[in-house]
């Protein structure tokens, strides 16, 4: 009998140790990031519409810049961009109001800094060998009414997103083929160069 | 007998002062301070439709102040705005302060205004329906598809199309970002959030304007300790530092004149009764002066104040006048006195109520205050001089030797004796000296000469419409039509001639009614588009399915769209929705003038772009700080025409009494110090504008005064270089303080009286000499 409580005690234990709080869990995850100033790669969105039978499946090209902010580049199903940093956010309808902490949430996830989200979002996760998982709510009353829970995973890099809207709407992006490049391409120069006019 | 008229005359001055005294109880029972700057400013010179909407434009402008606390990092900021929005709630001096943006009443203004979605089309929506509704379409899926749109995309069961969120866009231009709901600017890596907030009251007595300091001034410090900013702007901070300064100046100049002129009298007549009389002539004019103006004016404007500090230096000239007659007299005798010198004393009055009289005839409020208070101050002073000195002088005697005769005498004897050697020499360096300032002249015909305002306060105010650049210029258009149909059609006019001139960037925003708010003809004709473009076609419902939408859904909103058709909105239910900003630019409807609106602008880079606007039927141009430029620089020319008139007048005056030949002579006094006072201005740099003008005026009215007394002075040339004498140094003390004054206006005045007294002064003794010779 008293064996059973210490392993029920033990596995509990480690459920716990696991699933520990972002304190420990978010410097660890960070540590295994890789941090460059330059980041890009490809990205599927597949956004689950209450109302609609079929999701919005979107794929293109993201470029994310430690200073200049994030270039999304939607290549199908139609083309588009969008340029957002911390303070503005850029359409090909001009500028847009930036939605409740989406700058910050955009540049820090796709830079990395998880401690920055850990600001907007009581952050819990787990970090295991092979990969690593984020549970993200925020603490803000404002964006609680837009989003429900946020989830994040990774290895070295920032694999999947997927965020619950409060409404009931999902948005899920998965990266592949990222890379760390020295330096931007003049294209992507004058893509950002619209963003800080 | 003489006994018997100086009683009469102390009675009859007794009675005056108790009408007076029962006067005032019923004036400084009300509110009678005046602090606002626009009370300065002369009534709009325009149809009275003009002048109302100028008022309802400034009282929304007026009452507004803005806040921004910043710090480094956003969460910083919003903490320390919080504090903020407690200390400012706590003051009691905002009927509202406005820090989260208010939610509620966003949702509301969306759920009574979707039912319209089909009909409230917004201009770029309606451009996009006549040439190309598929990039209408495109626009929409690229919202849908892009990481961002998650409000769009939940209102899309709802409004397939976006029409509701388009026209909310459009309706709110200015994209800022929001952090827990506060509006946050960024300056670099700065973050500065936004508190807005109304006072109370747009006409703010002293003593709130002055908590709004105090509240400013505490904010900012306890922000700054906890490692923050302060920015705060708003028309009453800019009134109320004026106040404060003026308040200021009030006190340097009433006892910085008060304390030279009691030395002065003191060590002059070295006894205390001169002071006591002195000071009983300049407070009795003082008090009635502003009874006077209260009674008359209804309320008495801080600015006035400042001048009528200035006041004591003039009101004292006729008791020195009086008191130095009285000079090495034996057995003086007071009403034989008064009988010497009534004739100068009365001229002198006369040509400084002439003067006066000339301010008052100027279209600025504030001048014609300064010219009822001076006037009526300088005569009760005078007449408390003439009737009830002779009582209270008897038996005063002066026979010992001021040192300040020592001066007078050298001044009054020696100096015209050299001048007259070198006439020649003199004259060409006056002729240089007035030729090359005159020459020098810049005029300057801005309307904010009238307030005093910091640097700082500009500098912050310029620096906060950087970051928000929401705030509404004082410039406007003002439209008008027969009815609403009418004002409806020229504002569409206005607002579509004003479109390419701002992208253009000739102004970086306007705001109209009609640019929100599609009459009925035109909301008819938005859903009759809809209907030909989009549902007719089979496009809205090809793209529907395309997005996913089940058949049922489609089906719902086709039978949506015609069920309400026949929908409307009237002017008056969209005004309920709209905002405070907004709803302000709506002036209403009668049947005597029509409809109006005021068409807002933010931004003018290029005001004569838009200044041409006003040829388009029924719009007018409304341009209140343009309008008072060019007042004052008519006014100024005017001006000028008065100085000469004024100069005419009163050698005309002397004439009568002296004859020509005297007449001019006297008169070249006050002629020369009014030159050489504006020839200072422009030697010196000095602002040169309509109150210099003014101010010259009153130079020729002293100048007059002490050249008379100079002329009739004869055998008593001793008494009257000291009364000249004592008279002009009280007076350079009043006058010249007030060129300390940070208000403009009142340091140019201050500095041209005080330059032409010197020069009256230095003039009026080679008056008498050259006339014996």
């Amino acid at each position: 009998m008293s064996f059973i409580i210490f392993i029920k005690a033990l596995v509990l234990c480690l459920l716990f140790s696991s699933h520990a709080y972002a304190d420990e869990v978010l410097p660890q995850i960070t540590a295994r990031l890789v941090k460059t100033a330059i980041a890009e790669g490809d990205f599927r969105q597949e956004k689950q519409l209450k109302v609609l039978r079929k999701p919005l499946i979107s794929t293109g090209h993201f470029t994310y810049h430690h200073s200049k902010g994030v270039a999304w580049k939607t290549l199908t199903p139609i083309l588009s961009l969008l340029l957002v940093n911390d303070t503005h956010l850029l359409t090909s309808q001009g500028e847009q109001t930036v939605p409740v902490a989406f700058g910050k949430i955009f540049t820090a996830m796709l830079g990395g800094d998880l401690a920055g989200l850990s600001d907007v979002f009581f952050i819990t996760g787990t970090n295991q060998s092979a990969s690593w998982q984020l549970q993200l709510s925020p603490k803000d009353e404002l964006l609680k009414k837009v989003i429900d829970t946020m989830r994040l995973a990774g290895d070295d890099e920032l694999r999947f997103v997927e965020i619950r809207e409060s409404g009931g709407n999902i948005t899920r992006i998965e990266f592949t083929r990222i890379s760390h490049p020295a330096q931007l391409s003049p294209g992507q120069d004058a893509d950002f160069a619209r963003l800080s006019r | 007998m003489r006994a018997y008229h100086a009683k009469a005359g102390a009675g009859l001055w007794l009675l005056g002062m108790l009408v007076i005294a029962m006067l005032s109880t019923q004036a400084l029972t009300k509110d009678w301070l005046e602090t606002g700057f626009l009370a300065l400013l002369p009534p709009a010179e325009q149809r009275p439709e003009i002048a109302e909407a100028v008022r309802r434009h400034n009282e929304l402008n007026n009452r507004k102040v803005i806040w921004l606390a910043g710090a480094e990092s956003t969460q910083q900021a919003v903490t320390l705005a919080g504090e903020l929005k407690r200390q400012l709630q706590q003051s009691a001096l905002f009927s509202r302060v406005l820090m989260q943006l208010p939610q509620q009443a966003y949702i509301d203004q969306y759920r009574q205004l979707f039912p319209y979605r089909y009909h409230l089309l917004d201009g770029q929506t309606r451009r996009m329906l006549d040439n190309d509704p598929q990039a209408l379409i495109d626009q929409n899926l690229e919202m849908l598809y892009s990481p961002i749109g998650q409000m769009q995309a939940a209102a899309l069961e709802r409004d397939p199309l976006l029409l509701s969120s388009r026209y909310f866009n459009s309706q709110n231009p200015f994209k800022f970002k929001l952090e827990q709901g506060i509006v946050m600017l960024h300056d670099g890596h700065y973050s500065w959030a936004l508190l807005l907030s109304d006072l109370q009251d747009a006409h703010l007595q002293l003593d709130k304007l002055e908590q709004l300091l105090a509240l400013a001034d505490t904010a900012s410090a306890h922000i700054e300790a906890a490692g923050g900013r302060l920015m705060v702007s708003g028309m009453p901070l800019f009134t109320a530092r004026g106040a404060q300064s003026a308040k200021q100046e009030i006190s340097t100049v009433g006892i910085g004149s008060s304390l030279g002129i009691m030395v002065l009298l003191l060590a002059t007549f070295r006894s205390p009764r001169p002071l006591l009389l002195s000071s009983l002539a300049i407070g009795s004019g003082l008090f009635a002066a502003l009874i006077i103006c209260i009674l008359f004016f209804g309320k008495i404007h801080l600015l006035t104040l400042v001048f009528g500090a200035s006041l004591i230096g003039v009101a004292d000239d006729y008791a020195q006048h009086f008191l130095c007659d009285s000079l090495g007299v034996k057995n003086w005798e007071p009403s034989k006195g008064l009988r010497f010198i009534l004739p100068g004393l009365a001229i002198g009055l006369l040509s400084n109520l002439l003067s006066y009289a000339g301010l008052g005839f100027s279209p600025f409020p504030g001048l014609q205050q300064i010219a009822l208070f001076s006037a009526s101050g300088l005569l009760v002073a005078w007449l408390t001089v003439v009737l009830l000195f002779p009582l209270l002088l008897t038996g005063f005697t002066f026979d010992h030797q001021p040192g300040l005769l020592k001066w007078t005498g050298y001044w009054e004897q020696r100096w015209p004796a050299w001048a007259f050697k070198n006439r020649h020499g003199l004259a060409l360096l006056l002729v240089a000296l007035i030729g090359g300032g005159i020459w020098q002249l810049r005029p300057q015909d801005n309307v904010r000469l009238l307030q005093s305002t910091p640097a700082e306060l500009t500098d912050t105010a310029d620096k906060i419409r950087q970051l928000f650049p929401v705030s509404r210029d004082s410039q406007f258009f003002l439209v008008s039509g027969k009815n609403q149909d009418d004002w409806y059609r020229n504002e569409q006019r206005l607002l579509e001639n004003l479109e390419p001139l701002k992208q253009r960037h000739a102004l970086e925003y306007y705001e109209g009614i009609s640019g929100f708010w599609p009459d009925a003809r035109k909301q008819g004709e938005n859903y009759s588009i809809l209907k030909r473009v989009l549902y007719d076609s089979g496009l809205l419902s090809r793209y529907m399915s395309n997005l996913g939408f089940t058949e049922a859904t489609v089906k719902a909103e086709l039978q949506q769209f015609i069920a309400v058709e026949n929908n409307r909105l009237t002017l008056p239910e969209w005004l309920k929705t709209a905002d405070e900003g907004k709803r302000q630019l709506w002036l209403g409807c009668d049947s005597a003038s029509g409809c109006q609106s005021i068409v807002a602008l933010s931004g003018i880079k290029n005001g004569s772009a838009l200044s041409g606007l006003q040829d388009l039927p029924g719009v007018s141009w409304v341009d209140q700080v343009g309008q008072l430029s060019s007042l004052f620089a008519r006014y100024r020319v005017r001006a000028g025409a008065m100085l000469a008139a004024a100069c005419a007048i009163i050698l005309a005056g002397l004439a009568l009494r002296f004859g020509w030949r005297d007449a001019l002579k006297i008169s070249s006094v006050p002629v020369t110090a009014a030159a050489l006072a504006l020839a200072m201005l422009g030697w010196f740099g000095q602002l040169f504008s309509l109150f210099n003008l003014f101010a010259l005026l009153l130079v020729l009215g002293i100048g007059v005064d002490y050249a008379v007394f100079f002329y009739i002075a004869g055998h008593k040339r001793a008494s009257a270089s000291l009364a000249v004498t004592l008279s002009a140094l009280t007076t350079l003390l009043a006058f010249g303080l007030l060129a300390v004054s940070k208000t403009e206006l009142v340091h140019a005045f201050g500095f041209t009286v005080a330059a032409g007294i010197v020069t009256a002064l230095i003039s009026a003794p080679l008056l008498g000499r050259s006339g014996r010779r």
